[in-house]
């Protein structure tokens, strides 16, 4: 088995325990944690594997978060009937809005989905056909019921959480040992060479964005639940530099990294908030230091990744 | 059907409205090794882009098996069976050599769009059976002892041979190899020359770009000489070889070669 399908299968582990020791406040920002990571692994998929500079990723986890909240709030639809249309949706526009944009190289792709983060913010602060709450967003979303059953302690919703980040890293895996993850790696890597070879560039590129986007919708939909609220600051262009961030930093298209990333840049500041806003000085610094020392992230991802028999004649 | 795979007639293409080529015709039959050559800047590898889909030319046709090609994009040119190599090398340098021969696979494999999701017996084994294919290969082009080292840590001549394990890969029934011999060494060139011959027994034609005439001479079974965009001459080796014209074009041109 490769290195980091083991330190994923750890990780998951150490996770799976974690609300036995945690106590209600930690337990908290562990949940987040989880969905962050989910999220950060969506983003991965456009940025670390396709390469595409994708800078509104925070647009797809608020769809999904809003349509869950919208469909349960509004038209009192059960929780759990909203997470296949909260990953429907994005994926929906994720292929209607990056198809135009799509051929955008590097910092002209990053800038146009800047555009759709600030224009998605506006949408929804101001309250459009009267369904996203304006500034204040939606509150009073229902606990998730299965058969009657309330799934509504801290610990449920960890645990769902926790689910939903497993079922993300078996699909990173599965990616990867497919065609259709390969042949991201290899747009990424030469578009000129990757075309020559048979890929058509256009189509793989919006298969990535489709699937990261459906995978941050689920993420979103959680996301509501956790909060039972939305409200438009948790969707904004910041939070998108968030998720940018934690792959450049982690480790593009390695799952380490990736877990890596979200720690520093989400649970770090968490544990240190005795500091204040001092925290965000080292934070801000931390991150410069590693792009000048470790430009491929924390964690580089390693390549190499092909069937045993083939690896015993190797040097 | 015509007796010839391509066929080039009339191509002209221009940049700004400079003529980068004019007016070429040009025939590559089945089975053949044929060879391009002329001074540099004379418009070679600008051909070989519209061939493969990456420029469209402004005037004439580009015809592949009785069909026109031009305008097509170039994953499709591949799809046709028209494969390549680069002057300047470019393999997916940070992954390993199995994984870049692993790209020429890529047409050939017919996995889902839910196979990135989910893995189902039938893709495993389609899966299983492009590896199988990489190993072969790699033992054709004696790249066993690589198949993990990442490709661009390995040497020029090592990358070339990669470089060409890729586009055969992709079962193609035209290799097109822009300057193979560039910045190899002597025993190196000798054993790309060997290569090349290997690759055309397996049935594959073969349409090159080369600066080293020896090996251009020894190998080409017909030769087109183009100088500012234009064909100057064409024939057997040793046609071109005493061809006044092309010996002008050489010794009056400012390029060594």
């Amino acid at each position: 088995m490769r290195q980091s399908y083991k330190i994923a299968i750890i990780f998951l582990i150490i996770m799976g325990f974690f609300p036995l020791v945690s106590n209600s406040a930690w337990l908290a920002v562990g949940t987040t944690f989880l969905i962050y990571s989910v999220v950060a692994f969506s983003q991965d998929i456009i940025l670390g594997r396709a390469g595409a500079f994708q800078m509104g990723h925070a647009v797809f986890f608020g769809l999904g978060a809003y349509t869950t909240a919208i469909l349960n709030v509004r038209f009192g639809i059960p929780i759990i009937y909203t997470f296949i249309p909260a990953i429907i949706i994005p994926l929906i526009m994720a292929i209607v809005l990056a198809g135009p944009i799509i051929h955008l190289k590097g910092d002209y792709l990053l800038v146009a989905t800047i555009g759709f983060n600030i224009i998605f913010i506006q949408v929804v602060q101001n309250d459009i056909f009267g369904l996203t709450g304006g500034p204040n967003g939606i509150f009073g979303i229902d606990v998730v019921k299965i058969f009657g059953i309330e799934f509504m302690s801290q610990t449920a919703v960890y645990y769902m959480s926790f689910i939903l980040l497993a079922l993300t890293l078996l699909i990173m895996r599965n990616l990867d040992a497919s065609k259709y993850g390969r042949a991201m790696f290899y747009i990424n890597k030469d578009d000129i060479a990757a075309q020559s070879m048979g890929i058509n560039i256009r189509y793989y590129k919006l298969y990535a964005f489709a699937l990261g986007s459906a995978i941050a919708g689920a993420a979103g939909s959680m996301f509501a639940v956790q909060y039972s609220a939305v409200s438009p600051e948790a969707f904004n262009v910041v939070q998108s530099i968030m998720f940018f961030t934690i792959v450049l930093v982690g480790g593009s298209a390695s799952l380490p990294g990736v877990l890596i990333g979200t720690f520093v840049m989400f649970v770090l500041p968490e544990i240190f908030r005795e500091f204040a806003t001092a925290r965000y000085l080292v934070f801000g610094l931390a991150m410069i230091l590693t792009m000048i020392l470790r430009p491929r992230g924390i964690w580089p991802v390693k390549f190499g990744n092909i069937p045993k028999f083939l690896k015993k004649d190797a040097k | 059907m015509s007796d010839y795979l391509l066929e080039i007639k009339n191509v002209s293409k221009l940049f700004h409205g400079l003529v980068a080529i004019d007016d070429l015709n040009m025939k590559v039959k089945k089975g053949q090794i044929y060879g391009i050559i002329g001074p540099n800047g004379a418009g070679k590898t600008t051909l070989f882009n519209c061939i493969t889909g990456l420029y469209t030319p402004e005037k004439g046709d580009i015809i592949w098996k009785d069909k026109k090609i031009n305008g097509i994009a170039p994953y499709k040119i591949a799809e046709l069976g028209i494969l390549r190599t680069f002057q300047t090398i470019r393999l997916f340098s940070e992954m390993s050599v199995a994984e870049n021969i692993m790209s020429g696979r890529h047409i050939k494999s017919n996995q889902k769009w839910y196979n990135g999701i989910i893995h189902t017996p039938s893709m495993k084994k389609d899966e299983k059976y492009n590896w199988e294919k990489v190993g072969e290969l790699m033992d054709f082009f004696e790249l066993r002892e690589h198949a993990t080292t990442p490709a661009g840590d390995l040497s020029y001549g090592l990358q070339r041979r990669i470089e060409m394990a890729r586009a055969i890969a992709a079962e193609p029934e035209l290799l097109i190899l822009d300057e193979p011999a560039a910045g190899l060494n002597e025993n190196e060139t000798i054993k790309l020359a060997q290569t090349i011959r290997k690759v055309r027994d397996r049935g594959v034609t073969i349409l090159m770009i080369e600066h080293d005439m020896d090996m251009v001479m020894s190998l080409c079974e017909y030769i087109t000489v183009i100088n500012f965009g234009a064909k100057i001459s064409e024939g057997e080796p040793s046609f071109v070889q005493d061809d006044p014209v092309v010996i002008e074009a050489y010794i009056g041109s400012d390029e060594d070669e």
